[in-house]
C-alpha cells in the first residue's frame, strides 16, 4: 500500500510538470510578448518564441564577425553570413558549424576580392548571389566557388544617366530572375532577367500626399517649395522569396501603414491586410507606438522570412520585435526585444528561418541568434498551417489547446465558429464568432440560425395568422349585421 | 393645461412643428421639465443603444460606454448650447426666453427618443447586408431632429431662416468662448487652491 503511494508521487509530478521536452509557455524571457485585440489594445500572451543561444563569429571558429549585414538559409540547411566589414562570407553546414569561407573568387584569370558584401541568396541549385555593394555590383557564384555571372552598371531609359548601381539587398526565382534592392533607388526593386539585363521595376511604392500638404504647398513660394522635404517613395529594406515565385518585401513607412508587401511576378502588391474594421488595414508592426526619444516611433521593418503555410515574419529594428502575420494578416505573436540580457538585440538586421527555429543577425553584437518555439508558438503554427490548407475541423483540437494557454487568442475563436458553421452547429458557431469579433461570418451563422427559426415555427405563425384574418372577418360580418338588424330597427 | 394635454401636445408639435413651437413661445403650451426629461431619456436611449446594439452593427467597445458619463454629457452640450444660443439671439433681437430654447432642444429630441430604443431591438435581428434598415432608422430620426430644432429656434425667435443660420453659426463661437473661458476658469482657481494649499503646509510646517 504504501510503495503504491510513493510511486504515485513521482507519477503525479510527472504529469503535473512534465510537459515532453517543448519549452513551457510561461518562461521567463527577457523581452515583452503581447499581441492586439480586436481594439487594437495590446495584451500580454505566453511567449511564443524564446531565446536559444547564439552564435558569434569565435564560437564557429574563426574571427569575429564585423557589422554583419545578411543571412540567408539555403534549401540544404546551409547557412550563409554576409560578413560585411570583413569582407567575406561565412559558410555554415546545417548543423551550424563553419563549412568555408568566402573571401574571393577567380574573376576570369584574375583573383577578385568583395568590398562590404551586405546581401546574399541562394537558389535550389546552390547558386550564391552576392551584393557586392560597394564594387557596384551583384557577384553569382557557383556551388564549388567559381564565377557564374555578373550584374553591374545596368542601362536603361527609365534609369537617370548617373546612376550608381549600388545592390544592398537580392533574391532570385526559380526562373533565374534576379531582383535587387539599390541604395538610393526609390523607384522599386530592380528586376534582371537570366541574362543579367535590366528589364524594369518590380513593386513601385506610390507617394501619397495628404491634402493638407498640397494646400501646403501650393501656398508657399517656390523658393520655399525648393527647400521643402521632397515627396520621394520609400525604400526597400528586406526582400524574401516565397517557393511560388511571389517576392515578399518590406519597406520603411513613416506613417506605420503599411511595410510588408507580397509581390506578383507583375511587380503588382498583392498581400492581404487585415479585414478588421478597427485595424485600418494596418501591417507594419506595432499598430500604437509613441514619438519620443527613445525605441518610439514606428516599427522600422527591415527583414522578412517567409515561412510555410503563408505565415510570414518581419523585423522591427525600432525596438528589436519579431510580427509573424498569417496568409490573411492577421497578428499571430509578437516577441523579441532590444536590451544587452542574453536573447535580446541591439542591431537586429536580418531573420531568417531554420528547421522551425527563427534565426536573427545582430549586426552590433555581430551573432546570430535563435528562438525556439514553445508550445503555444507551435500550437498556433500547426493551427493556422491547417487553417491555411483549409481543414478548419481538424483545426479546431488545436485551436482548443492555443485558447488553454490564451483566452484572448480571437483567431482561435474565429476557427472554431467555421468548423462549427460548418456543422451546422449554428447557434454555437454564433457565440464563437462573436468571441473571435467576425462579423462577416456571424452574420452568415446568425442569418442561418434565423432561418432555421422560422422554419420550425412557419407552421404556426402561417395557422395564427390565417386565425387571426378568419376572426377579423368574422367580427366584420358579425358587425355588419348587426348594423343592418340597427338600421332595420329605425 | 393638464398633464395629459400636455404628452399628447408633444406630438402635435413633431407633426405640426411650426405651428408647435409658435404656441410654446406665445401661449405656454410646452413644459420645461417635460423637455428635460426627454433629454434624460434621450442620454439614455443613446448609451443603450451604444451598448445593447446587435453585435453586426454595433462597433462601439463596450468597455468604453459609460451611461453616467453620456448623461452628463448629453445635459451639458444642451446647456451649453442653450446658453450659447440665448446669449447670442438676446443680442440679435430673437423673441425667445432661455426655457422656450431649452424646450425646443427637449421637445426636438423626440423622434431620437422614440426610435433608438426600437432601432436596437431591431438591430438584434438583423445580418450584416440588412443593417441599412437599422441604419436609415437611426439617420431619419437624427435628421428629423435637426430639422425641428432649426424650425424650433427661428420660430421662437421670429427669426428668417437665413438669419437662423448666422445665429446657429455665432452660437458656435459662442459655444466656444463659453468653453474657453470655463477652461480659464478652472485653472485659474486651480492655481488659487494650490496657492492655498501651499501657503497652509507652509504654516503648519513652521509654525
Amino acid at each position: 500500500m504504501k510503495l503504491k503511494r510513493i510511486c504515485l508521487i513521482p507519477i503525479i509530478i510527472l504529469l503535473v510538470f512534465g510537459n515532453g521536452s517543448q519549452a513551457l509557455a510561461n518562461s521567463n524571457v527577457p523581452y515583452q510578448t503581447y499581441n492586439y485585440d480586436y481594439w487594437n489594445e495590446a495584451y500580454y500572451t505566453p511567449a511564443a518564441y524564446i531565446p536559444d543561444g547564439n552564435i558569434s563569429g569565435t564560437d564557429l571558429g574563426s574571427t569575429n564577425m564585423v557589422n554583419p549585414q545578411d543571412m540567408f538559409v539555403a534549401e540544404d540547411g546551409r547557412v550563409y553570413i554576409a560578413d560585411t566589414g570583413n569582407n567575406r562570407i561565412l559558410v555554415l553546414s546545417s548543423e551550424m558549424k563553419l563549412e568555408k569561407v568566402i573571401e574571393g573568387f577567380d574573376n576570369n584569370g584574375t583573383p577578385d576580392t568583395f568590398k562590404a558584401p551586405s546581401g546574399l541568396c541562394v537558389t535550389e541549385d546552390n547558386e550564391l548571389y552576392i551584393t557586392d555593394t560597394d564594387h557596384f555590383r551583384v557577384v553569382a557564384l557557383k556551388e564549388d566557388g567559381s564565377l557564374l555571372k555578373i550584374i553591374q552598371n545596368p542601362t536603361s531609359e527609365v534609369l537617370p544617366e548617373d546612376f550608381q548601381f549600388a545592390p544592398l539587398k537580392v533574391t532570385v526565382d526559380y526562373a533565374d530572375r534576379v531582383y535587387v534592392i539599390a541604395k538610393n533607388m526609390f523607384q522599386g526593386i530592380m528586376a534582371f532577367d537570366e541574362n543579367s539585363s535590366f528589364t524594369g521595376f518590380s513593386g513601385t511604392i506610390k507617394v501619397t500626399i495628404s491634402n493638407y500638404e498640397k494646400l501646403w504647398r501650393r501656398l508657399s513660394t517656390k523658393a520655399q517649395r525648393q527647400r521643402q522635404v521632397q515627396f520621394i517613395p520609400t525604400e526597400f529594406t528586406g526582400v524574401d522569396m516565397a517557393p511560388d515565385g511571389f517576392i515578399y518585401a518590406t519597406n520603411v513607412d513613416a506613417k506605420g501603414l503599411q511595410s510588408v508587401r507580397r509581390l506578383n511576378p507583375k511587380g503588382q502588391d498583392v498581400i492581404q491586410k487585415s479585414t478588421l474594421e478597427n485595424r485600418q488595414q494596418k501591417l507594419s508592426g506595432d499598430v500604437y507606438f509613441i514619438m519620443g526619444p527613445e525605441y518610439s516611433g514606428p516599427s522600422r521593418i527591415v527583414d522578412i522570412v517567409y515561412r510555410d503555410n503563408g505565415i510570414y515574419s518581419v523585423l522591427d529594428m525600432t525596438r528589436g520585435r519579431i510580427f509573424t502575420y498569417d496568409h490573411e494578416g492577421n497578428i499571430l505573436y509578437i516577441f523579441g526585444g532590444k536590451g544587452s540580457q542574453a536573447g535580446t538585440f541591439k542591431n537586429p538586421v536580418a531573420i531568417e528561418e531554420k528547421d522551425g527555429q527563427i534565426m536573427v543577425l545582430d549586426s552590433y553584437r555581430g551573432e546570430i541568434m535563435t528562438f525556439v518555439a514553445t508550445k503555444y508558438g507551435s500550437l498556433i503554427n500547426n493551427a493556422v498551417a491547417l487553417r491555411y490548407d483549409g481543414d478548419e475541423a481538424s483545426a479546431v483540437a488545436v485551436w482548443n489547446e492555443v485558447l488553454k494557454l490564451d483566452s484572448n487568442f480571437e483567431l482561435a475563436y474565429d476557427g472554431i465558429g467555421k468548423s462549427l458553421l460548418a456543422a451546422g452547429e449554428n447557434k454555437e458557431a454564433m457565440r464563437y464568432f462573436k468571441l473571435g469579433m467576425d462579423r462577416r461570418y456571424y452574420s452568415i451563422a446568425f442569418k442561418r440560425y434565423r432561418d432555421d427559426i422560422l422554419k420550425d415555427n412557419l407552421g404556426y405563425v402561417l395557422s395564427a395568422i390565417v386565425l387571426i384574418t378568419a376572426a377579423l372577418m368574422i367580427r366584420k360580418s358579425v358587425r355588419k349585421r348587426k348594423g343592418k338588424g340597427g338600421r332595420e330597427d329605425e | 393645461m393638464s398633464k395629459k394635454e400636455k404628452l399628447l401636445y408633444l406630438f402635435y408639435v413633431i407633426s405640426h412643428p411650426f405651428d408647435g413651437f409658435y404656441e410654446i413661445r406665445h401661449r405656454s403650451k410646452g413644459s420645461v421639465w417635460l423637455a428635460l426629461l426627454l433629454v434624460l431619456l434621450f442620454g439614455l436611449s443613446f448609451s443603450l443603444n451604444r451598448r445593447y446594439a446587435g453585435f453586426v452593427v454595433n462597433l462601439i467597445d463596450p468597455m468604453s460606454v459609460d451611461v453616467r458619463m453620456e448623461m452628463i454629457g448629453v445635459f451639458a452640450a444642451v446647456i451649453l448650447f442653450a446658453t450659447a444660443n440665448w446669449s447670442i439671439t438676446c443680442l440679435m433681437e430673437g423673441e425667445g426666453r432661455f426655457k422656450d430654447i431649452i424646450t425646443v432642444i427637449g421637445y426636438s429630441m423626440l423622434p431620437m427618443v422614440l426610435t433608438f430604443v426600437p432601432a436596437t431591438v431591431l438591430s438584434w435581428f438583423i445580418a450584416s447586408d440588412e443593417e441599412s434598415i437599422y441604419y436609415i432608422l437611426i439617420n431619419l430620426s437624427m435628421i428629423f431632429f435637426v430639422l425641428l430644432l432649426l424650425v424650433g429656434i427661428m420660430v421662437i425667435h421670429n427669426f428668417s431662416f437665413g438669419k437662423t443660420l448666422l445665429t446657429l453659426f455665432l452660437t458656435f463661437v459662442a459655444l466656444l468662448l463659453i468653453i474657453f473661458v470655463i477652461l480659464l476658469l478652472v485653472s485659474l482657481i486651480n492655481q488659487v487652491w494650490l496657492f492655498l494649499v501651499s501657503a497652509y503646509t507652509e504654516l503648519i510646517l513652521r509654525v
